[in-house]
């Protein structure tokens, strides 16, 4: 065991039986006392001179037994005491300062956590799972997806035959699963609810290694179509079951309807069993088998080789390595593919040279990681770019300020302090500040995570949700940024402050006559740095910032203020075919008479709600094109504000025995009929033949960023399914709150089979369409607004403590007849010269820094030379404002005062 | 800063009472008294060690895990604290040995040198 530690664990030993230790060390000094007196006695001397002789011998036995109790003291900790005391008592008198010091680093720490609790939420946190390192996550690589090739997205026929595969041994995974999180309808006591659930294959459970808090998970034998011989099955989560059965223990066997089928509860999961998906956490898990019935009509199940919907997971058998898994997989790959009876579709796949792949699974897997991995590595960037800006401000201060403490700590080197101890105390007093910091900015991390994680994840609605708690990585990383914060900002100015005799300082003292030069390089540095970050930082909040302008600028092609959705899911409800479009007539009438409303509509896709739908049809010399479509009820356009061009909207007349009707967008009909006018034309699309009754304006479909895509819309009164749930569209004048009441309640009385239509506002649609952008201009403008803010305070702190030593040196240069402005112009050059190359450095610096922003920016140059040219400019304007401050009060100097003060 | 102060002919820098101090152990456990006894009589009665630097000696070198001590019963019949070289004390005290031994050959050298 090395020395120190010995000592250490003895020190701290001691402090348990300090009673016991102190009789012991009496005790030896008592009998080395004893023995002296003893041995004097021996040697004939009567017995009291003997005592007399020994307690001289032997000296004041108190004072011995004081010094060995200092040696079992704790002298580092007892001085660390005193020096935080003296600390608290130093930051509690320049108050001014401590609150600019801890605000600035609070800034800093608090959106590094905050962002850092986003990452680790949906990056970093390992799934909740036993031997979670086993966890495999299956992807596929496809030749035709460019890039890296890679998507997650699987059909059930896929799973199916990986499934075979695994049972016959020839893939090296204990156990291989498919998920799927969505929606379920459950019904409650009013009415059916939508339910965060996950449809989840045989093995999901088993491979998960999780054990069900009550009942019994689900296994491969409800995996199958209809369930085991004991009916349908679902697992529920503990909070759910807290929630609808007030954790009653006999909740197993109870029936719950979802999609109006009866489903047993037949076991509970823990509360920290939260899924494969990090962003899901489903309250209610039924088999994969069971879709078909809970998604009916739509099922993807159903769908086959054409629905890439499952993930798909596996634990890999102890031993075996993600490299094996991945040779297992691409050796199996196409005999997965030739499982498929459907020559067309293994020619394709084989064409695309489809290769399934492996790869750590340990984080779970999200849609969301993919979409938000690039944007928050990217604000994260901004944030320690933040950190780094107040640790430098941090510095450039705490520098400035213990210049004015050069005497005093000059002094107590002079009278024996050892140059490591005012180090120590120096430093005592940055992690104060760091700790006073961290904590604030902990304070704070918890609820601006979680907004932002709602902002990120609003487009994904109930479907979503991302535990950002702080947990102990996050507080480990909070914990290890304060301490390299302090050390980074602490260390430099206790260096610099102590490195003076006090020879040196007494001759300088308040002279005028005081070496400037010699020590200004690193503060002018560390300064013009400050300066060049906060450039860098302005210049990308301006370019993101200006890109979402924009691109709300370039607008969707309708108008989407005053623009509320409801959708209408008519999946599991009776009606059908015309008596399904009289009730949607009945609706929108319905709608149409609540106040406020000035038009109302239906259509099958919301634009920008992120999905699409495509058709191919032929154009005039019979070549396919590749269409978007939609299905659209009449008055859309009105309702939409697309201008119709020419000809007419659709009406409720336009039936299926009137003959097919299609409305082109400007695109669609110049593409199609490039050389004529498109009105009255008619398309032939398989036995059907489509007449355009009308050319409307490009609206923007699935992507705000693209261009509008040619688009063709025909009315939802012709649509060959007889059971489509469409989203009514409502052109509003006046608050939307009691409109949402109202069409609450006219949905329950007039469809009582249909859950609760919900209530969206296009504008809101419209923003989550873009919003990993937007979440990037809103962080960078309000971090750049903060740099700016701490430069300033940076520079005007600085700025004003060099001043102030110059006070005398400015009174004689006045008194010998400088001019006021002279003055000003000898402060105020100063800050120029840090302020010029700052932004030098930084406009250099930006422009190359901001080329990993062209992939988010929209209709904006990485060097735009306007966003470039206005940063420079706020930043100039901030330093020259920094900067006049001191220069003014400067000028406002009285000669024969400050000459006085000498 | 290393501060002058009055040297005792007798009195021992801190260093030097360490190596006595294991020396002195080299034979077996012993008390605090013992120790100051051997060096006394075994230095022919030049050394004499101060009680007040004795016992802050001995209490350092146990704490840095060199010595180690147990209570037990003097020849008198008395308890008392007995001292005794731990592995890394033996060790210790070869190394300090050593360099004793080049040091006062070295001042030795210079000391004869005419």
């Amino acid at each position: 065991m090395p020395e120190g530690l010995h000592d250490f664990l003895l020190r701290l030993s001691s402090l348990f039986r300090k009673r016991m230790l102190d009789r012991e060390m009496l005790e030896e000094l008592e009998f080395h006392h004893t023995m002296l007196r003893d041995k004097m006695t021996r040697e004939g001397l009567p017995h009291s001179e003997a005592c007399i002789i020994a307690h001289r011998a032997f000296g004041n036995q108190a004072r011995w037994h004081e010094r060995l109790r200092e040696v079992w003291q704790f002298q580092s900790f007892e001085n660390l005491l005193r020096d935080v005391s003296f600390s608290a008592r130093l930051l509690r008198k320049s108050l001014g300062f401590t609150i600019v010091a801890v605000s600035t680093l609070a800034l800093g720490i608090g959106a590094n956590t905050t962002i850092f609790s986003l990452i680790n939420g949906l990056l970093l946190r390992p799934v909740e799972a036993p031997h979670s390192e086993q966890l495999t996550l299956i992807g596929t690589y496809q030749k035709s997806r460019g890039d890296r090739g890679l998507s997650y997205g699987f059909n059930a026929p896929y799973l199916r035959s990986l499934e075979r595969l695994k049972q016959s041994g020839k893939l090296p995974f204990t156990d291989i699963f498919g998920y799927f999180g969505t929606l379920f309808q459950v019904r409650g006591n009013s009415g059916n609810e939508e339910i965060r659930s996950a449809f989840v294959s045989g093995q999901y459970f088993s491979g998960m290694q999780v054990a069900p808090l009550l009942g019994r998970y689900l296994t491969p034998q409800d995996d199958v179509p209809g369930g085991s011989s004991a009916g349908l099955a679902v697992v529920i989560s503990e909070g759910f079951w807290q929630r609808w059965f007030n954790r009653s223990p006999d909740v197993i066997g109870h029936k719950l309807i979802i999609a109006n089928k009866p489903f047993t509860v037949v076991g509970v999961m823990p509360k920290q069993f939260k899924g494969a998906d990090p962003a899901q956490r489903p309250d209610l898990f039924a088999a994969l088998a069971d879709e078909p019935i809970i998604d009916a009509p739509y099922s993807m199940v159903n769908s086959g080789y054409h629905a890439w919907w499952l993930n798909i997971m596996a634990r890999r058998q102890s031993g075996a390595s993600i490299e094996q898994a991945n040779a297992a997989l691409a050796a199996l790959t196409n005999v997965v593919i030739r499982d498929s009876s459907d020559a067309g579709f293994i020619k394709d796949a084989l064409d695309d040279q489809t290769r399934f792949t492996a790869e750590s699974g340990s984080r779970g897997f999200s849609y969301f990681r993919v979409m938000f991995e690039k944007p928050l590595e990217i604000v994260f960037a901004m944030c320690v770019g933040i950190l780094l800006l107040a640790c430098l401000n941090l510095t450039s201060l705490l520098m400035a300020r213990s210049t004015a403490r050069e005497r005093e700590l000059a002094t107590r080197l002079a009278l024996g302090a050892t140059r490591r101890r005012l180090i120590q105390q120096l430093l005592i007093e940055s992690v104060m500040i760091a700790v006073m910091g961290t904590a604030a900015g902990l304070g704070v991390a918890p609820v601006l995570s979680r907004m932002l994680a709602a902002m990120l994840l609003s487009a994904a609605g109930q479907r979503a949700q991302l535990d950002t708690s702080l947990d102990s990585r996050v507080l480990l990383f909070a914990a290890l940024i304060a301490m390299i914060t302090a050390i980074l900002v602490g260390f430099v100015p206790a260096l610099r402050a102590t490195s003076g005799t006090l020879a040196d300082q007494i001759k300088d003292g308040q002279y005028a006559k005081q070496s400037n030069q010699r020590k200004s390089l690193i503060p002018r540095v560390l300064m013009a740095t400050e300066v060049c970050l906060a450039l860098m930082l302005v210049v990308c909040a301006g370019l993101l910032a200006t890109s979402v302008i924009r691109l709300y600028r370039v607008g969707p092609g309708f108008d989407p203020h005053g623009l509320v959705n409801l959708n209408f899911n008519m999946a599991k409800q009776p009606l059908e075919g015309d008596s399904l479009l009289r009730l949607y007539k009945q609706i929108g009438e319905g709608i149409e008479h609540q106040p406020g409303v000035k038009s109302v509509s239906f259509v099958q896709i919301v634009p920008l709600s992120g999905s699409d739908m495509t058709e191919s049809y032929p154009d005039v010399h019979g070549q396919d094109q590749i269409v978007h479509a939609n299905k659209i009820g009449p008055s859309y356009f009105q309702t939409m504000r697309i201008p119709i061009l020419e000809g007419r909207e659709f009406s409720w007349e336009d039936t299926k025995t009137n003959g097919s009707k299609i409305i082109l967008d400007q695109t669609a009909a110049t593409l199609l009929f490039p050389d004529r006018n498109a009105i009255g034309q008619q398309i032939s699309y398989g036995k059907n033949q489509y007449q355009v009754v009308a050319i409307v304006g490009d609206a923007k479909y699935n992507d705000l960023r693209a261009a509008a895509p040619p688009t063709a819309y025909t009315p939802i009164t012709q649509d060959s399914f007889s059971k489509g749930s469409y989203t009514a569209v409502v052109r509003l004048e006046g608050p939307a709150a009691p409109f949402a009441t109202a069409a609450r309640s006219l949905t329950t009385r007039l469809a009582p089979d249909i859950p609760v239509p919900v209530l969206t506002t296009m504008s809101g649609v419209l923003e989550d369409s873009i919003a990993s952008e937007r979440m990037m201009a809103i962080l960078s403008v309000y971090f750049a607004f903060c740099a700016l803010l701490v430069t300033g305070i940076g520079l005007y702190g600085t700025l004003s403590y060099a001043t102030a030593r110059r006070t005398s040196e400015i009174g004689i240069r006045m008194a010998l007849g400088a001019q006021r402005a002279q003055v000003i112009g000898l402060v105020f050059r100063e800050n120029a010269g840090i302020a010029l190359v700052g932004s030098a450095a930084g406009v250099i610096a930006a422009y190359f820094a901001s080329q990993v922003l062209a992939s988010f920016l929209y209709g904006t140059s990485t060097h735009d030379p306007l966003v470039l040219g206005a940063s420079v400019l706020a930043l100039v304007t901030i330093a020259c404002g920094a900067s006049l401050l001191p220069a003014l009060r400067a000028a406002r100097i009285d000669p024969m005062a400050a000459i006085r003060c000498e | 800063m290393v501060r002058e102060k009055e040297v005792d002919p007798g009195e021992l820098i801190q260093g030097t009472l360490e190596m006595l101090i294991l020396k002195a152990l080299v034979r077996g456990p012993a008390h605090g008294y013992a120790i100051a006894e051997w060096i006394h009589l075994t230095s022919h009665q030049v050394l004499k060690v101060e009680e007040g630097a004795l016992y802050p000696a001995l209490h350092r070198l146990q704490l840095r895990g060199i010595l180690s001590a147990t209570w037990g019963a003097s020849t008198n019949n008395r308890r008392a604290k007995f001292y005794q070289l731990t592995a890394l004390g033996q060790k210790r005290l070869n190394a300090e040995s050593q360099r004793w031994a080049r040091l006062s050959a070295a001042v030795a050298f210079v000391m004869q040198a005419s």
